[in-house]
């Protein structure tokens, strides 16, 4: 066969059919889709449009969820989009990356904010579409190969990318970041409807020095969004998100940056020190207090309210503590500086020192789960990474196949699984479901977060409040008169103790409540901190130990075999009334409230149990699920 | 005439002419059957200015700046080699067969209906017969509103239903709710609400027990994980289109 081969310098005379044969797309850089359609949209039990409610409904959502936006969301071959995060917390089906079906079975949300990694933001998607530049990267291959290890050695280019905050040269290329980032914009906009279920437009700041964990989720108020996000591509600093928000504000975006898993920031996230070293100034607390007035509490990858260490008195700190760093099987060493009661109480330390708080945060919750979807129950687990961790014998509850027994899978040397859990939820109370009153919500704090039940918790803090009744209208409407609710300031009146009101009620779809606490933190004249827990109001008309500040163990049990949990046992809703024993009108101080279900079965032990195996000797088998309300500070009067 | 006939003749009598004769048929029915030799239109490669461009146009999207002569004509080679590459494949059937390729082919033509597609309009008609083969999935399902008197079982234990029914009595008879029962942070009443709306509330069995059946007037003692209540439906909404 001879082949004449017509140079192209000397111009030929005809343009080959062949170009349309060799499958140059020239959609190059655009996110090709590979759905077209939303599923059916019309999903059940949306609540109708109410009228605005001046005693305030609560409300409940996920301010953290990846889709296949994500890099590495994608890469756990997750292809589900925007559209059908929106789909899944309206409460109709969707599908997981393994092919089988997701849904809510406690009912629906009522707001989410879709949070795609901004670096690389639909990327992955563009570098395996045929045809297009990206998907000319050296090792584009090897990122949808069938081996693993060349999986991970390419997933490793961006690791080392976000690692080190700089743009690989052969991704630089804005195009797919626009255009999936456009998609964000406009999926939001589709499944906003004012009154019934609120969407914001949000992405993830993954900021990782060194593998330390400085991650933020922006959420914007309005449908108004910038060009593109501000990633840690452009900066690693948070100060530098903070000043680019600053900037949206002044051009009529408003938006509020949320950072999570401070557990793994090594002592990070809340230091004393600025990004330069220099210790915080008042600048700084009112730049961070004026862009990220709230923090995310709980999420897949463990809570970060406290732990054992620096809560040696808190019999419940040790609950779905992860003391590893992200992306990364490193310990973490240094506590203080990354869990919020710490911080907290840090904020108090530096205001005594320098007039101003960084960190006067109010509590929400998220998941964190990069599937569109997140379970939020501990009996509907199917985990948060995709094909990474769909079957029980990747994520620990269940022996790997090649392994008889536990026993068998740790005398081998084998190391214990990393604790992770279900999604958590936040909690806002707002007087209508839209963007401008839960963006309110967030705003001024009156929020809480949850382990992932829709546990409905108030907390008012005020003088003049006997007698009041949060269970009735008239009682929530004397509280919001003569009392400020979570997240809010109260003034020290000389010659009066601040009194609390709290109330709290159970989801049905979850367990009776055990115990309502709040928990206090204040500053000496010494300007240093201190903690301590008081039980407010107990189960099954349990009364308070005066000594010990605490509920009578209520006695609820849960049956490992079957996770039957008692049902005589436990509260459908529990209220109390409170002034502070230690109460000092000298000292600075904050107060949150938190609420404890009975126990109850965990994830793991539900896949156990299914697998007809025994539970991960590691893991906690069971789990108090809870309820935790941002502060309420108090001032002394007469204060600087 | 004769006189030809009888040369001809002659002529194909001689082995010669027959031989050549022969050799003219196999040779016609060679080029017919095989192709002649010279190279047909199908193993042509033909780079095309148009095809130069793009190759230096992708090199400089991905490094930055355009190619030099020499990586230039790296490109054109290299394409070139793919081209030959691409025709032997298909010629040997490399791409039947080829999940990857099949994919691709049907991306490309999901692409290419979706072009076509978007230019055209659904008619009224068109609309209205799909509305009606999938009534179904555009139906809004049931809703109630309701108020309810609440007798807890956290306060009352096990004598919640009969406090209920004792309420149930005194709401029939004509006393204002507002003056039975115990204050919860349950709403005293819902809205317009879908059966899962009241269940992710009260749970699923009271909102079981409030959509099925025919009940006027105050009804009950119906049970949740709260106690037990005496309801009250205010409106129903039967399932509707849309």
């Amino acid at each position: 066969m001879k082949i004449t081969c017509h140079n192209g310098f000397a111009a030929a005379a005809f343009i080959a059919a062949l170009s349309a044969c060799a499958g140059e797309d020239m959609r190059s850089g655009a996110a090709a889709p590979e759905e077209t359609q939303a599923e059916d949209t019309s999903a059940p039990g949306q609540q109708p449009a109410t009228a605005p409610n001046p005693l305030r409904n609560v409300y409940f959502g996920d301010l953290h969820l990846h889709t296949r936006n994500s890099y590495d969301a994608y890469l756990f071959n997750v292809r589900a989009t925007p559209d059908d995060a929106y789909i899944y917390a309206k409460g109709g089906t969707i599908k997981h990356a393994a092919g089988f079906d997701l849904s809510l079975d406690a009912g629906p949300l009522d707001f989410l904010a879709v949070t795609d990694h901004a670096e690389y933001l639909g990327v992955l998607q563009a570098i395996d579409t045929p045809g297009t530049e990206y998907s000319r990267a050296p090792y584009a291959e090897d990122l949808f190969s069938e081996d693993r290890g060349k999986i991970i050695a390419a997933f490793g280019h961006f690791v080392d990318s976000l690692l080190s905050g700089e743009i690989m040269p052969e991704l630089s290329d804005m195009t797919a970041t626009r255009s999936a980032w456009q998609d964000t914009v406009d999926s939001a906009e589709r499944h906003n409807e004012p009154g019934v279920f609120t969407t914001f437009i949000g992405y993830e700041f993954t900021s990782l020095p060194e593998f330390r964990n400085l991650h933020r989720n922006v959420i914007f108020e309005g449908g108004d969004a910038p060009a593109a996000p501000f990633s840690a591509l452009d900066s690693q600093n948070p100060e530098d998100l903070w000043r680019w928000l600053d900037q949206r504000r002044a051009d009529g975006v408003e938006a509020l940056a949320i950072p999570h898993n401070s557990n793994a920031s090594d002592g990070t996230m809340f230091e004393r020190t600025k990004w330069d070293g220099e210790p915080i100034d008042r600048a700084y607390a009112e730049l961070r207090m004026r862009n990220e007035p709230l923090v995310e509490i709980i999420q897949t990858k463990g809570q970060s309210e406290t732990m054992p260490l620096l809560s040696p008195n808190d019999e419940f700190a040790g609950f779905e503590v992860m003391d590893l760093y992200v992306g990364v099987n490193k310990e973490v060493t240094t506590f203080a500086g990354g869990y919020v009661r710490d911080a907290l109480k840090r904020g108090l330390e530096i205001e005594s020192e320098i007039g101003a708080n960084p960190y006067k945060v109010g509590v929400v919750a998220g998941s964190d789960g990069h599937n569109a979807a997140s379970p939020y129950e501990e009996d509907n687990y199917f985990a948060n990474h995709g094909m990474l961790d769909w079957k029980p014998e990747f994520r620990g509850s269940v022996p790997p196949a090649d392994y008889e027994s536990w026993g068998a899978y740790y005398a081998d040397g084998r190391a214990a699984p990393r604790t992770m859990g279900s999604g958590g939820l936040t909690g806002v109370w707002a007087k209508e479901n839209t963007r401008t009153s839960i963006y309110a919500a967030l705003r001024r704090k009156e929020t809480f977060g949850t382990s992932g039940p829709r546990i409905r918790v108030r907390l008012f803090a005020g003088y003049d409040l006997n007698g009041v009744d949060l269970a009735t209208d008239e009682g929530v409407r004397t509280a919001y008169e003569k009392g400020v609710p979570m997240g809010g300031n109260l003034i020290g009146k000389t010659g009066e103790a601040p009194q609390f009101i709290v109330i709290a009620m159970r989801d049905v779809h979850s367990a009776p409540l055990q115990r309502i606490q709040i928990v206090k933190g204040w500053t000496d004249e010494a300007g240093k901190s201190f903690e301590k827990i008081f039980d407010v109001a107990c189960a099954d008309g349990g009364a308070v130990d005066p000594e010990t500040q605490l509920c009578p163990d209520n006695g609820a049990t849960v049956d490992l075999q079957t996770c039957a949990f008692s049902q005589d046992k436990g509260d459908a809703e529990i209220k109390g009334a409170w002034t502070d024993p230690e109460f000092d009108p000298a000292q600075s101080a904050f107060y949150y409230a938190r609420v404890l279900e009975n126990p109850t079965c965990r994830w793991s032990t539900w896949d156990a149990i299914r697998a007809k195996v025994e539970p991960n000797p590691k893991l906690s088998q069971k789990i108090q699920e809870r309820a935790y309300t941002s502060p309420i500070w108090f001032t002394p009067a007469n204060a600087r | 005439m004769r006189a030809k006939f009888l040369y001809l003749s002659r002529i194909a009598r001689e082995p010669l002419a027959q031989f050549m004769i022969a050799g003219a048929v196999l040779f016609l029915a060679n080029s017919l059957i095989n192709g002649s030799d010279e190279p047909s239109p199908a193993y042509a490669i033909t780079i095309s200015e148009g095809r130069v461009q793009q190759l230096a146009e992708s090199y400089r999207l991905l490094s930055g700046r355009f190619p030099s002569e020499a990586e230039l004509q790296a490109l054109v080679d290299d394409f070139i080699q793919e081209e030959i590459a691409y025709r032997e494949a298909v010629a040997m059937g490399l791409d039947a067969d080829d999940t990857i390729v099949r994919r691709r082919m049907r991306q490309k033509l999901d692409f290419l209906i979706e072009d076509t597609a978007a230019g055209e309009e659904p008619t009224e008609e068109e609309l209205k017969a799909w509305f009606e083969d999938h009534a179904d999935l555009y139906r809004l399902p049931p809703r109630m509103s309701f108020r309810h008197v609440l007798a807890s079982g956290d306060a009352r234990s096990e004598n919640a239903e009969q406090d209920a029914t004792a309420f149930l009595t005194a709401l029939q008879s004509g006393v204002e709710p507002e003056r039975l029962g115990d204050a919860s942070m349950l709403p005293e009443a819902l809205p317009l609400t879908t059966q899962t709306g009241v269940a992710a509330l009260f749970g699923e069995k009271f909102a079981a027990n409030v959509f099925q059946g025919e009940n006027e007037g105050w009804f009950g003692p119906v049970t949740s994980p709260f106690g037990a209540h005496a309801v009250l439906i205010l409106s129903r909404e039967a399932a509707s289109p849309p």
